[in-house]
This record gives structure tokens, C-alpha cells and sequence, in this order.
């Protein structure tokens, strides 16, 4: 008789336990599919030479930050001046897709904003970005020498986020071979 | 000046109900009455402060403020009158005010009509729990969800707004009239905690509990329905239930409610589960707090969540515990002097109301797990998953179907003893017409054969036409049907009803998505709809484009109907208005997409038959609750 009273607590124990443990989970946080594969193929043009164009054999050969931008995108314009920041150190490699957006303010903005980018894509139909899972703007993937996407941040980079996600993962892949 | 005098008024506020909880504590330590009373008068002293807080929140949007924060984030300049003051309880800190706001409400109303019901002791005791509740929820109010605060001094000029799908009226009553509903759910955990306490559960206990779980369930199916259908014209998908989490939530403490008004009326009646009701009274508000957890604490991705905070999250949490928790403790240690052996056999009325509680529990447990089911997938780090209408219909179908089967023969069922065969000699002619009617009704009335539609016929119409015959029988028999046998029956047949409307629009509405140019006819669900003129319209917030089109009726009358696509200055965001024709029998359904390069523009039309019938079967469960209430004045008078 005891055990059968005791339902309802244990029960709710249960829940209490579980709805806890959901309270440091983010539900939102999808990770992408996209983890430990290779960057999908893509032709883009670029920005600033409308003629000539770029693929994601540009990606080989050193580790990659891929930045999906827009200058409609508010949470692109607060992370552009860290991004500029980072570009500064050479030996990383800065790749940005310019998605849905009107070239001629995307160029003007870099313009005046700083150009952190080694090259720039212009996607005007966001076809490579869905191809890349991208849902929201900004995004940044982390891709590593041979061309693999080892992370990706949803959302804008902070300083924080730079110093103590993206960074320590950069400096690991550069460090391969 | 508002403002603090409203963040003042809920400090005070504050102070009252603790000393309405603890007050009794101290009468009983001290063993004086005195402090009884004392605690009586807490209760005023809250309602009354909280009511001035709230009107302090709500002149402050009235004036748009803009030095409150929670003003700022939810007001504007053009924002009209009437949904500044739904915008009070828009947000997370304002629908807080107002559930505290409402707890003290139903304190004082009970405080009103049942002191002279309970004896002095009982009476002190609910009111205890009570104000504990309340005074957990001011505090958590006030420390974590301050409507108050405020910027200074570089304050912003211009507001937020308030979100655009929350400007319509459904704000103004859906939230309030829920929130009846939800909060109300205290009072009966409070009679319960009582019980435990006193170690009895006597008549007077049973007949003053009863109006108090039976008018919050009203408020709640009202509060549940006026949802649906706010959804319903809001959305413009011509939906009105999605099993989102926060919709779940709400229909959790309505299911077990349900079990619980059935429980009460086997104790009062026969004496019997007792223990039974205790429990489906703790479960009814913890499930309540689990729905006022679930909306504020981020832990489910639903469009209904506030913004979402971990820290009151946990906060929450560990209130929730330490109530619901404690009740259950106290539960386990006390239900012992509630047995009694049952004197009812297997085929009686009690058992049918045992299996009311059963399936109701069980609908509950099973929603539950398909509500939290993506946090517990996400906890043991087995993935993301999310679990929507295929799991809930295909689930909640087969529980609820036996539930609607019993209703008919329910009333017809003796209490303590009742012959299968009496029962089903008595009813078999009505089943079985209800069977053809189910199989061939709808055909005859032009609508082709679906199975959904033929079971959803062959239950409603069931339970419509038993409950008529029992109504035939008490007459024939010349016995009085007095209010609490009317609120029974405008209550099942509610239900009913409700079931038609479900099953019936769910198996015979129709869709079309179409590219229209003005002059262009599309036909759906046989009527004929012609887009006739375009314009543009402002409103205080917003400018829109109206698309007007005719109606042609299969029976020759046009009538005209306009649908609407806002943009809101404040948030960039379009947002579609649809149309809505409607009569007792369908509704036509207009929604507007984009409008597309070459001038035309993309629609969806819906032809929604028997959708009315949701509500309607809503509005007669509170009507039905209500009738109930009439039931125990009439009681007072006699006496």
C-alpha cells in the first residue's frame, strides 16, 4: 500500500528532475547536420568581379571562416567590426557569402565598414546558403584545410564567443596537417 | 509617480498575504480565533492592492510611459487604446501581475460567499494555503518579473510595440478568462490540503468545494475555446489547434478538472473516493503550475512563450516543487484515514465515473509525455525531435472515444447496482439509431462517406439523444428536473456538440491555394468566389491592403467579403488578416499571401464546415458550469 501512495510523488520527482535538467538545454539550439562533412560543392560569383567566379575548392588548403552576411541583417552589421578585428591576423582565411542581397550596397558597406573578407560570394537567391543548412543570418562555419565543416555558429560572433569557442578551435585545425 | 506607487502597492500587497498565511498558523499555535479573522482581513487588504497595481500598469500604458521598461517593450505611440490595455498582460511580467491578481480575486470571492459554509477551523486552513501561494508568487513577482522598473535616465521615445498578432480582441479576453481558469485550480488544491490536514472529508467540505472546481473549469474550457478561435482567425491557415506545448498545457488541468467535478460528485453522492478526489485536486493545480512553468522557463519551443529567462525558470521550478511536492508528501502520509471499502458494484455509476477518471488521467499522462518528450530526448542527449499533431491525434482519438460511449449510458446508470441487461433493453433502440444516423447521416445530407465523420455523427448525436431520453424519463416519471440535472445535460451535450464540430470540419473542409487577378472565380466547396476590387487602408498602426471579393451562394445571393495583409510601421512585419463568412452550418475562409509581380495576388480559401460548432460546444460547457453555481444559491435559500 505504501509504494502505491508513493506514486504520485515519484512520479512527479520524475518530472521535476527532468524539467530541471531541460532548464539548462536550449531547445533552440539546432546543431547542424552539416558537422564532420565536406563544405557542399557551390559556384557563386564574387562580389567586387561579378565575372569571375568561386567554388568551395577556394575552401582548400587552409582553415576557413565562411561568413553568411547581409547588409539587412542587423546581427551581421554588430559582429562586422569584431570580424574585421580577426581579419588582421593573416593566417586565417576569411570567406564571405553575401546572401540575398543588393551588391552595390553589399559593396558599399564594405566600403565603409572594413572588408575582412578574402573573398566575397554574392548567393542572390540563397541557394548555396540552403545547401549549407543556413536558416538564420549571421552564420559562421569553421572549415578546416581539406575542406571538412567542423563547426558552425548560429548567430553573431561575439568577442567572447571568439575567444573562447571559435578561437581555440581555429588554432586546433591549423595545427593539423 | 504611477509606477512606484504600483511597485509600492505590491510590496504591500505582499506583506498582506503573508499575513494571511501565517496568521492562521499563529491562531493555532495561540489557539485564539482572533487571528482567523485576521487573516480574512489580509484577503481584502490583497485584492485590494494588487487591483491598484494593476490599474497603476495599465494608466501607465494608457499614457505610454515610456520609462517603464515593460511598457517600453510592449507599447507605442500609435498603439490604439484598448489593446494598450491588453498589452498590461501582453508580456511576462504584466500576465504575472494579473495571475497574482487573480488568485487574490478568487480568495476574496470565496472569502465572500463561503465563510459561513466551512466551520471557523477548515475555513482558516484553505485560506492559509492560499495566501502561501500567493505570497510565493508576489515574490517571485516582484524580485525576478518587476512590471515596474524602470529606465532612467536616457529613456527610449519611441515603444516597441506590442506584437501585431497580439493586436486583436481575442487579447483582451483569452488571457483573463484562462487565467480564471488556470488560477481557480488553487482553491480546490487548497480544499484538499485542508482535508489532509483535518484527516476528513465531510459533506460540508464536498458541497462548498463543488462551485469552486466547477466555476474555474468553466473559465477554463471558455478560456481554452476563446484560444481556438482567436487562433483560428488570427493564423490565417484555418487552423484551431495545433498540440503546440503551451495549448497542451492548458487542456492538462481542463482534463483532470473534468475527472475531478465527476470525482466530487461520487463523494458527495455516495461518500465514496474520497482519497480519489484529493488526489485529482493537488494533480489539477499542479498541472495548472506546470502550464505557468512550461510558458515562461524556455524549456519547449512554442510561438505562445514568453521570452524566456533559465533564472525564473528555476525559480518556478523550485516553487513548483516545494508546493506540489509537499502536497504529495503530505498526501502519501495522510490518505490512509480516507479508505473506506468500496460498497458499490462492478456495474454501477460509479464505476463509469471511475473510468471517467481513468481515461482522463490517461489522456493527461499521455499528453504529457508527448508534450515534454523532446526535453527528455534532449536530456539523455539522444537528439532533437519534435512532437506535433501526428502523435497527439493519432493518441488522444482512441482514449477519448470510450469516454464519449459511456457519457450516453452514464446517466441512465444506478448508482451502486445496475443490470446490464435492464440498461441495455432500455437504450438499444436509441444506440442503434444513433449508429444509422452515424453511418448514413451525413451521406444523406450531401457529404460523402469519411470514417472520421461517421464516428464523430454516431458519438455526438449518442450522447445528444441519451441524455434527451433521460431528460423524457425524469419527466415521464414526474420528477423535477431541477438546475444541477440541467447543468449535467447542457454540459455533455456541450461536449457533443464540440465532438460534431471536430470530426465533422475536420473531414470535410476544403483548401485552395490559387494566384487570383482581380476579375478571376475559384470555386470551393461550391461556392463561387470572385475577386472583385483591390484598395489600401490605414490604420492607427498600420497600413494594409484590402482584397475584396464576391460570394456567390449555391442558391443565387452574393455576398461580399474582404481580407486584409497589414504591415505594422513598428516591426516591418506583414501580417495577414483573413476574411471570415460565416453562418451556423460553415464558414468561408480568405486568407491573403503575397502579392506576386504580375499584379496578382496569392489566396488561400478554406471551406470550413461545422467549425462554429468548437465553440458553440465551448460556450455550452461554461454555460453548464454556470447553471451548477444557480444550483447552490437555490441550496442557500432554502435552508
Amino acid at each position: 500500500m505504501k509504494a502505491r501512495v508513493l506514486l504520485p510523488l515519484i512520479i512527479f520527482s520524475f518530472v521535476v528532475i527532468l524539467l530541471w535538467r531541460g532548464l539548462s538545454l536550449d531547445p533552440n539550439h539546432l546543431p547542424s547536420p552539416l558537422i564532420n562533412r565536406a563544405t557542399p560543392a557551390f559556384q557563386l560569383n564574387t562580389l567586387f568581379d561579378p565575372k569571375k567566379t568561386t567554388t568551395q575548392q577556394d575552401l582548400l588548403g587552409h582553415v576557413t571562416l565562411l561568413n553568411i552576411w547581409a547588409t539587412w541583417c542587423g546581427s551581421c552589421a554588430d559582429e562586422h567590426e569584431l570580424l574585421v578585428d580577426i581579419a588582421k591576423d593573416k593566417t586565417l582565411f576569411l570567406y564571405g557569402i553575401n546572401y540575398k542581397d543588393n551588391p552595390v550596397t553589399a559593396k558599399d558597406w564594405l566600403k565603409k565598414q572594413g572588408n575582412p573578407y578574402q573573398i566575397v560570394a554574392t548567393d542572390p537567391n540563397g541557394n548555396a546558403a540552403i545547401d549549407l543548412g543556413v536558416y538564420v543570418t549571421p552564420e559562421t562555419f569553421i572549415i578546416d584545410k581539406k575542406g571538412f565543416i567542423r563547426y558552425t555558429q548560429i548567430g553573431s560572433i561575439t568577442p567572447d564567443i571568439w575567444e573562447n569557442t571559435l578561437k581555440p578551435i581555429v588554432k586546433k585545425l591549423q595545427g593539423e596537417t | 509617480m504611477l509606477p512606484e506607487l504600483g511597485n509600492f502597492a505590491l510590496i504591500l500587497a505582499l506583506c498582506f498575504a503573508l499575513i494571511q498565511g501565517i496568521a492562521p498558523l499563529y491562531g493555532y499555535y495561540k489557539n485564539k480565533s482572533l487571528y482567523f479573522q485576521v487573516s480574512t482581513v489580509a484577503v481584502i487588504g490583497q485584492v485590494g492592492f494588487l487591483s491598484f497595481a494593476m490599474l497603476c500598469l495599465i494608466f501607465s500604458f494608457l499614457n505610454n510611459d515610456m520609462t517603464v521598461v515593460y511598457v517600453q517593450e510592449h507599447s507605442h505611440q500609435l498603439l490604439p487604446f484598448i489593446y494598450r490595455v491588453g498589452a498590461a498582460w501582453g508580456g511576462h511580467e504584466g500576465s504575472l501581475l494579473l495571475w497574482c491578481l487573480i488568485l487574490s480575486g478568487w480568495t476574496f470571492a470565496f472569502v465572500l460567499f463561503s465563510s459561513r459554509q466551512l466551520s471557523q477551523k477548515t475555513f482558516a486552513k484553505i485560506i492559509m494555503v492560499l495566501g502561501f501561494i500567493s505570497a510565493g508568487f508576489i515574490t517571485f513577482l516582484f524580485f525576478t518579473s518587476d512590471p515596474f522598473r524602470r529606465i532612467f535616465p536616457e529613456a527610449p521615445l519611441i515603444g516597441d510595440d506590442l506584437t501585431p498578432i497580439l493586436q486583436d480582441p481575442g487579447l483582451i479576453f483569452h488571457p483573463p478568462m484562462l487565467y480564471l481558469g488556470y488560477v481557480g485550480s488553487a482553491i480546490g488544491f487548497a480544499f484538499a490540503i485542508a482535508a489532509l490536514i483535518e484527516g476528513k472529508l465531510d459533506k460540508s467540505w464536498v458541497q462548498t468545494c463543488r462551485p469552486w472546481v466547477i466555476l474555474p473549469w468553466s473559465f477554463l474550457s471558455c478560456g481554452i475555446v476563446l484560444g481556438s478561435w482567436w487562433a483560428y482567425r488570427e493564423l490565417g491557415w484555418g487552423g484551431w489547434w495545433f498540440w503546440d506545448p503551451v495549448e497542451n498545457a492548458s487542456l492538462l488541468p481542463w482534463l483532470s478538472g473534468t475527472a475531478l467535478i465527476h470525482a466530487l460528485i461520487v463523494s458527495e453522492k455516495r461518500g465514496a473516493f474520497k482519497g480519489w478526489t484529493l488526489l485529482l485536486a493537488i494533480i489539477t493545480f499542479a498541472l495548472s503550475l506546470l502550464g505557468t512553468f512550461l510558458v515562461r522557463s524556455g524549456v519547449l519551443v512554442s510561438v505562445h512563450t514568453f521570452a524566456s529567462d533559465p533564472t525564473r525558470g528555476l525559480f518556478l521550478l523550485c516553487y513548483l516543487t516545494l508546493i506540489i511536492g509537499g502536497a504529495f508528501v503530505f498526501y502519501g502520509y495522510r490518505i490512509k484515514d480516507f479508505y473506506r471499502a468500496p460498497n458499490f458494484e462492478l456495474f454501477s455509476r460509479e464505476t463509469f465515473l471511475l473510468i471517467n477518471s481513468v481515461v482522463m488521467l490517461t489522456a493527461v499522462a499521455t499528453i504529457m509525455i508527448g508534450t515534454l518528450y523532446p526535453i527528455i530526448l534532449d536530456a539523455l542527449n539522444l537528439g532533437k525531435i519534435s512532437v506535433g499533431e501526428p502523435y497527439f491525434n493519432t493518441v488522444f482519438l482512441p482514449i477519448i472515444l470510450p469516454v464519449l460511449l459511456l457519457m450516453g449510458f452514464a446517466p441512465h446508470v444506478n448508482w451502486g447496482h445496475q443490470s446490464f441487461k435492464k440498461l441495455w433493453t432500455k437504450l438499444r433502440l436509441n444506440f442503434m439509431l444513433c449508429l444509422l444516423i452515424g453511418l448514413i447521416g451525413p451521406w444523406i445530407v450531401g457529404f460523402p462517406f469519411h470514417l472520421l465523420a461517421s464516428i464523430g455523427v454516431f458519438f455526438g448525436v449518442w450522447i445528444i439523444l441519451a441524455t434527451a431520453q433521460y431528460v423524457y424519463n425524469l419527466l415521464k416519471t414526474n420528477k423535477k428536473i431541477d438546475l444541477s440535472h440541467w447543468s449535467m445535460i447542457v454540459a455533455h451535450i456541450g461536449i457533443a456538440v464540440l465532438a460534431l464540430g471536430i470530426t465533422l470540419t475536420k473531414s470535410y473542409s476544403e483548401e485552395r491555394q490559387v494566384k487570383m487577378q482581380i476579375g478571376e472565380t475559384v470555386t470551393v466547396g461550391g461556392y463561387q468566389f470572385t475577386f472583385n476590387h483591390m484598395d489600401e487602408a490605414t490604420g492607427s498602426n498600420y497600413k494594409s491592403i484590402v482584397a475584396t471579393f464576391d460570394v456567390s451562394q449555391p442558391h443565387g445571393t452574393t455576398r461580399s467579403l474582404s481580407a486584409e495583409q497589414r504591415l505594422y510601421s513598428s516591426h516591418d512585419q506583414v501580417l495577414s488578416k483573413p476574411g471570415i463568412l460565416f453562418n451556423i452550418w460553415r464558414d468561408l475562409y480568405l486568407a491573403l499571401g503575397t502579392s506576386l509581380p504580375d499584379g496578382s495576388l496569392s489566396v488561400r480559401i478554406y471551406y470550413k464546415p461545422f467549425v462554429r460548432w468548437i465553440w458553440f460546444g465551448g460556450l455550452l460547457l461554461l454555460i453548464g458550469g454556470l447553471l451548477s453555481l444557480l444550483t447552490l444559491q437555490k441550496k442557500k435559500e432554502r435552508l
